[in-house]
């Protein structure tokens, strides 16, 4: 499947896609969570496709399993029951290290926090996806620097994530998330922890990677943001309810 | 992606200088210890001067002499050696010699102690002193008893000041030596080699000595080879049930073996009767202490890596997001170990370097000359590896493994 073995630098737009094969799709998912005494259900019968460069939103009150959602989609937690497709392979059956490789070719993420390593200048923080992968290092260099770029961040790759403030903090984790040109971007409250105008700079740069053939899923409380993307699915307790 | 490494294990030992202080004081303390004490074996049990044949020599330096009531052990004497112990097959050349035993001198009304020791002329062909000046004496002069001697350097410096040595004559325990030879001093620990003065084992005062089955005296057996040493031991053995004893009704038997150096320390050690040694004994004692000695730092430095690492599970979590595997974060983790071990190890080799100096020129084992050699400083690269590794795999493995989902809620930055 090309989209398994694309190179880091081939543009997500000029990838060919197979015909039909949804870019996620979630079949009867139902997700667990298990402690000795009891059983919290996250996600139940959840139905989903999203299609490739779809931009979608999930939104829910809290504890409704957006989260859940997507670390499942992300391939960071495994269905109690289901089936999760990735562009048309069923990850269920693929081994631990067989994700993570998955994980680091085809999914970006951003989180609410960030996530920045605060050791790391800019730049390294951007490098961290292509660390993975057997590429050298001028060439992570250039990738890094050609991701930050798309973010407006160019300027600012010897700072550290202390001296930037948040609406720049999460640009760089943008940028971390798009270097190895993934074809699905997962972004949970991106803007959560920034003031409007911030949120608007990073909803606005989330639009432009959906333009050039990212496809994104994203968790939103903000009915405003939600509404700027092509589709709105709603949680409640666990379950589809739109 | 090993720069990336290296960049952040900087980065992280700067971030916490207490642990980073805690971590290289306990790897470098231990490692200053065990290089300090592997030079101290290195320069005890090596085949170094004087004491070049050390890998293929035997040492008869202790005996025991037994009857029902009674047992005498300790140093053997020349009449047992001399008449037992020669022309044994495959011993290419054999020593007697007396213990170095403290003998004073006065020169120009001032007291100067010396260490003493007596020899026969084959002392002299199987040990490789350093002369400085003049010659050892030979096998007529000890045959004759002639009152000569070999000396230190130190004993030259004491006893004639800074005047030439050789031909001068100085006096001790009553006797007068003219000096035929100065050699350059020699280690206490060298112990069949270490004394001041050399003198031949003819001028002892008295007579009884040559007839003694214990005294005051050892022997080096050099053998052909160390393949013979077996052989050797097994001739010895042999030839103890034909000793005559000279006090029959006190003791009836005697024993004893050839040993090595090492055999002699072990059996020391062990505080044994030293018919057998237990070398191997010893060598694993040796080693269990070493174990336990990296251990237990290693153990505490583990613990001290698992509290660090938890500070560090939200980038654990980024890090396996981003397509980490489990082997790629023990990596990683390791590779920051391996850097702070190395740091550690470096200030261990200094250190040793210091403290190895301070040995050397405080005069606690005269003549004591430590060095570090490639050898050591290769074991000690060899122990702060060793550190890096047992102190990181653990807590890597353990954090390497933890879910991502709970990784990512532990920090948030």
């Amino acid at each position: 499947m090309s989209t398994m073995t694309h190179e880091a630098g081939t543009a997500v737009a000029d990838r060919p896609r197979p015909n039909g094969h949804a870019a996620i799709r979630l079949s009867g998912v139902e997700k667990i969570h298990r402690t000795d005494r009891i059983e919290t259900v996250a996600l139940s019968e959840v139905h989903l496709a999203v299609k490739p460069r779809e931009f979608l939103s999930v939104m829910g009150p809290s504890g409704s399993g957006k989260s859940t959602l997507l670390n499942v989609i992300g391939l960071l937690d495994r269905p109690s029951k289901g089936t999760v497709e990735i562009d048309g392979q069923n990850v269920g059956t693929l081994p631990d290290r067989a994700l993570a490789a998955k994980r680091n070719r085809e999914i970006g993420f951003v989180f609410q926090t960030f996530h920045l390593i605060q050791d790391l200048n800019v730049l390294d923080n951007v490098e961290i996806p292509l660390l993975y992968r057997r590429l050298a290092a001028g060439k992570r260099r250039a990738l890094a620097q050609e991701a930050l770029e798309r973010v407006g961040l160019s300027a600012r790759t010897s700072h550290f994530p202390s001296q930037l403030s948040g609406g720049q903090r999460q640009r760089v984790a943008i940028a971390r998330a798009i270097v190895g040109r993934p074809t699905i971007l997962l972004a949970d409250e991106p803007t959560g922890n920034l003031d409007s105008q911030m949120g608007d700079e990073i909803i606005t740069i989330l639009e432009d990677l959906n333009r050039t053939g990212t496809t994104i899923v994203m968790v939103t409380h903000d009915q405003r943001l939600a509404s700027r993307t092509g589709r709105i699915v709603r949680l409640f307790d666990g379950r589809q309810v739109e | 992606m090993l720069i990336n490494y290296l960049k952040l294990a900087y980065k992280v030992l700067l971030r916490r200088k207490f642990f980073t202080f805690v971590s290289l004081f306990g790897t470098s303390v231990t490692l200053m210890v065990l290089v300090l004490a592997s030079a101290m074996l290195d320069h005890a049990f090596s085949p170094l001067a004087p004491e070049v044949r050390l890998d293929r020599t035997l040492l008869v330096t202790y005996m025991a002499m037994r009857g029902e009531q009674n047992e005498w052990s300790g140093d053997p004497g020349y009449g047992f050696l001399d008449r037992y112990c020669r022309n044994i097959p495959h011993v290419e050349r054999m020593s007697i010699y007396t213990g170095a035993h403290a003998v004073a001198s006065f020169v120009n009304g001032d007291k100067v102690v010396s260490q003493l020791r007596r020899t026969d002329a084959d002392y002299w062909s199987i040990l490789d002193f350093a002369f400085v000046a003049g010659h050892a004496y030979g096998p007529s002069e000890v045959a004759n008893g002639s009152h000569v001697a070999v000396i230190s350097e130190s004993a030259a410096r004491n006893l004639f000041g800074g005047r030439p040595a050789v031909g001068r004559t100085f006096e001790t325990q009553g006797q007068t030596f003219t000096v035929t030879g100065v050699v350059r001093n020699v280690s206490r620990v060298r112990e069949a080699a270490y004394a001041d003065i050399w003198a031949p084992i003819t001028t002892l005062p008295t007579e009884v000595w040559k007839t003694a089955l214990m005294g005051d005296c050892n022997a080096m057996l050099l053998a052909d080879s160390r393949s013979s040493f077996r052989s050797i031991r097994s001739e010895f053995a042999a030839r103890l049930p034909h000793v005559v004893m000279t006090e029959p009704d006190r003791y009836q038997t005697m024993a004893g073996s050839p040993r090595t150096r090492l055999d002699d320390v072990a059996a020391g050690a062990a505080g044994t009767s030293g018919d057998i040694p237990r070398t191997g004994m010893f060598i694993g004692a040796l080693a269990l202490l070493a174990l336990l000695f990296m251990l237990l730092p290693a153990i505490n430095l583990v613990n001290l890596n698992i509290s660090r690492i938890f500070e560090r599970v939200s980038e654990i979590g980024v890090r396996k997001a981003f397509g980490a595997s489990t082997g790629h974060l023990v990596g990683q983790f390791i590779v920051e170990n391996i850097v702070l071990a190395l740091l550690g190890g470096a200030i261990g080799l200094l250190l040793s370097v210091w403290a190895l100096q301070l040995i050397n020129g405080s005069g606690l084992l005269a003549n004591a000359d430590f060095r570090m050699n490639p050898r050591i400083f290769l074991y000690g690269l060899g122990f702060s590896l060793f550190f890096g590794v047992l102190s990181g795999v653990y807590p890597a493995w353990r954090m390497a493994r933890l879910d991502p989902i709970e990784a990512l809620r532990g920090g948030s930055r």
